[in-house]
């Protein structure tokens, strides 16, 4: 009999296989029962992550999180972050795997007090800068003027203290 | 406080009789959030479990939702307590497995908060019925309350910083429960589902993730965390669960035309089934179950009867079963113990008439 197939996302026994294909591409994900539980099995975004896991080699860790030690293997084999400063360290590498997975990659949602989300800011930024040209184009200088210093507000709060 | 407590108690699911809805039975809202400088769950060591717990015990109890609730904590708990809890949704099975997890739960039992689940804070409000932005501003409350008392790990760049990347940014899933019969009886239910995944919802079956759609009953929820503020994720949730409702009232409408009689005759056998039987397994009495509330919503039974079938289907979980009994039952003495709730609970029910809706 030939070895059991370990599970994409921990290190158990796989029982459930999954086969998705997508573009002519078949992408295999292996599942222990209490993966497959968790949601694996239904979950479409389970392929994503398998697939950035699976695609990485078992080889050494490159990275290691000086916070709490977490490394790049870690998260192939689990699928999930050490700690907060694990989303610094890690950083480049979750990029690309987070627009797989969520199709964006920066928030602008709700931010605790005190604090900006960014991506907010700059979307503003953008629309605000759209605005005041097409404010200019139709010569609507009282309205171009409001917007002129609402951007320079936001490029202030854009610029890294 | 104990989990007996709970089950006694008239909570916003059970008991809440007039908000109780066709189609939608209940609409939920969960936040992931991260204390800033600890390790995630899964990464944290025992001790930092601890603290985490203890930590985001003290700033919940000082909450006033939080007022006279409860606080249970995983370790100290029977496994038929725990069943009990993910049985009502309070808490996961992720967090019922594990011995380090807590749950701060309301009175009323619409507020409950997982400590060391995934994350170390799953905030979770449920209220009975349709109700969105009223769900959303108790759960926005809760946010604001707590994260005046714990620091939260936040990035500009990323929002909420959670353990998994599937709830990065708002660490908001918003989902609803919805009762779908028309939409199986008439075998349209795969192509809803392959229509709501397209674009970006997930749909589960009644206990969560990874489970069967007993009772015809699924949730649907948001996927995408990132890059999506908290009111367009609710909009978009919003306009499929509205789009959804209407599918299913479409096909109910159209099953009760073409099937005329047998329609009827169908909710009747099951209603006579669960009237009379004597042994009732929890995937029978779910089916038969959704059957009568399709009853209600069309007219066929009145409608103030439907808080008590929806009461019937969560207390006639094993786990419920089985600790309303107080004693150990073996797998028949659930299903006879089922049957006699189910009777007595039918007793003074109507016939089932023709619809009317």
């Amino acid at each position: 009999m030939s070895k059991p197939l370990k599970c994409s996302l921990c290190e158990e026994a796989a029982t459930v296989h999954l086969a998705q294909v997508v573009h002519n591409k078949v992408t295999k994900v292996h599942l222990c029962e209490a993966c497959a539980q968790k949601g694996g099995a239904t979950d479409p975004a389970v392929f994503q992550l398998a697939d950035a896991l699976t695609s990485a080699t078992q080889a050494a860790p490159t990275t290691t999180c000086p916070q709490c030690g977490f490394t790049d293997i870690d998260f192939r084999k689990r699928g999930r972050l050490g700690c907060p400063s694990c989303w610094e360290v890690f950083g480049d590498a979750l990029g690309t795997l987070l627009t797989k997975v969520q199709h964006e990659a920066e928030h602008v949602g709700r931010a605790p007090a005190g604090m900006l989300p960014i991506g907010q800011l700059r979307r503003r930024l953008d629309g605000a800068r759209r605005e005041m040209e097409q404010a200019v184009a139709a010569e609507n200088f009282e309205v171009a003027a409001r917007l002129r210093d609402e951007i320079a507000v936001l490029e202030q709060q854009l610029t890294p203290s | 406080m104990s989990v007996q407590d709970i089950l006694d108690a008239e909570s916003e699911l059970t008991h809440l009789l007039g908000a109780q809805q066709a189609v939608v039975l209940s609409t939920r809202i969960r936040l992931a959030r991260n204390l800033d400088g600890l390790p995630f769950p899964g990464w944290a060591k025992v001790p930092q479990r601890k603290e985490i717990a203890e930590r985001c015990v003290e700033a919940l109890t000082e909450l006033p939702k939080f007022r006279r609730g409860h606080v249970l904590r995983m370790g100290e708990l029977q496994d038929r307590d725990r069943a009990v809890l993910v049985e009502r949704h309070l808490v996961s099975k992720e967090l019922a497995s594990g011995k380090s997890g807590a749950s701060v739960i309301s009175r009323d039992q619409t507020c409950s908060v997982m400590i060391n689940e995934e994350d170390h804070l799953r905030i979770q409000v449920v209220k009975a019925g349709w109700h969105l932005r009223g769900t959303w501003h108790i759960a926005e409350q809760l946010d604001d309350d707590l994260g005046g008392r714990l620091k939260m790990a936040f990035s500009e760049r990323l929002g909420y910083l959670t353990a998994c990347p599937t709830n990065v940014g708002t660490g908001l899933r918003a989902s609803a429960m919805v009762h779908l019969p028309g939409l199986c009886l008439a075998g349209h239910m795969d192509k809803v589902s392959r229509a709501l995944n397209q674009d970006g919802l997930a749909v589960r079956g009644w206990l969560g993730e990874g489970t069967e759609a007993a009772g015809n009953i699924f949730q649907i929820s948001n996927q995408q965390t990132l890059g999506l503020s908290e009111d367009a994720i609710l909009k978009h949730l919003g306009g499929w669960i509205k789009n959804v409702v209407e599918q299913e009232w479409n096909a109910r409408r159209k099953l009760a035309k073409d099937e005329g009689e047998r329609f009827t005759d169908r909710l009747a056998r099951s209603y006579g089934i669960l009237r009379h039987a004597r042994l009732l397994t929890s995937a029978e009495s779910m089916n038969m179950l959704s059957h009568l509330r399709l009853a209600c919503d069309m007219g066929c039974l009145p409608e103030e009867l439907r808080h008590i079938v929806d009461r019937l289907m969560i207390e006639g979980q094993p786990a419920h079963v089985q600790a309303r009994a107080g004693e150990e039952l073996d797998s028949d003495g659930r299903d006879r113990r089922r049957a006699s709730v189910v009777r007595e609970a039918l007793r003074d029910f109507p016939e089932v008439a023709a619809p009317t809706a």
